[in-house]
């Protein structure tokens, strides 16, 4: 029973906390994985994406602020056409908070050996050659679907949306900020 | 908790009886149950804890241990139910 609680707290844990509280913490997240990601070649291009790649710390905030901004600004654009009445800081709060799974990227990367480039592109297989490198294939999997839940509930309980309508609302605003974050970081980092 | 619903077809019951303990009056009719009545007892609970914290959704969130907007959408779920009550009375 204490495992459901936990679980379900960590699925969805804005019944209990949104707002500049779910902000705070969610933010003590992020200025963590910029950090890390930094010193740990993990750079967050993307609203639900990674890459190892050599990043500098400018950049790995910069990244992380750009995805920040595109996932909020999208999600609160799209609460605005479906839902009537909600507040922006619970949107803000929510999704920083949602994005803290990724920190677990940011730690398994000072564990991950990159292939090199070069011979990557010589043959792509190389890949699997790297054990640590497939872990971390293997981690960004639940930690995004993890992340992409959170998001999900975040949307929901800020919004007050339910059923077709918030999912197909969400699949939308996800994959516009996704596009958004690509798009101006290719632009401007 | 006041039985709202009939146990055998589910239809919305009616008062027919109001007696008086006191002296032993009994008042006979056809009464609508009133719509805060029709409320779950969960529900009931919410708007008796919504009006003694004077509308504070905050301080209600508070007391509940629960986020601001859970108990925004909380109000917002019984605020439907009772305009789905009084559009079918």
């Amino acid at each position: 029973m204490k495992n459901k609680n936990v679980f379900g707290f960590l699925m969805n844990p804005f019944t209990r906390i949104a707002g500049w509280q779910a902000f705070g913490l969610g933010l003590f997240f992020v200025v963590l994985m910029g950090l890390l990601g930094a010193y740990s070649d993990i750079a967050f291009d993307g609203v639900i994406d990674m890459h190892m790649i050599d990043i500098s710390l400018l950049q790995s905030f910069l990244y992380l602020g750009i995805d920040l901004v595109c996932l909020v600004v999208v999600m609160w654009i799209t609460g605005l056409i479906v839902s009537t009445n909600f507040r922006f800081i619970d949107i803000l709060g929510t999704m920083t908070l949602a994005k803290a799974p990724f920190l677990l990227l940011s730690i398994a990367g000072f564990f991950t050996a990159t292939p090199d480039l070069s011979e990557i592109y010589k043959n792509p297989y190389i890949i699997f050659q790297s054990v640590s490198f497939v872990i971390l294939i293997a981690l960004s999997i639940p930690v995004i679907i993890w992340s992409i839940t959170l998001m999900y509930n975040a949307f929901k309980i800020s919004c007050d949306i339910k059923g077709s309508k918030l999912t197909v609302a969400f699949i939308i605003a996800l994959l516009v900020s996704e596009a958004l974050s690509k798009v101006l970081i290719y632009l401007f980092v | 908790m006041l039985p709202t619903y009939c146990p055998s077809c589910h239809a919305q019951l009616k008062v027919e009886c109001l007696k008086c303990e006191s002296c032993g009056t009994e008042v006979n009719g056809s009464y609508d149950l009133p719509v805060l009545a029709l409320l779950s007892e969960d529900d009931q609970q919410f708007i008796l804890r919504f009006v003694k914290n004077s509308g504070s959704l905050k301080e209600m969130a508070s007391q509940m241990k629960l986020s601001y907007p859970t108990v925004r959408n909380l109000l917002n779920d019984i605020i439907h139910k009772i305009n789905s009550y009084e559009t079918s009375l």
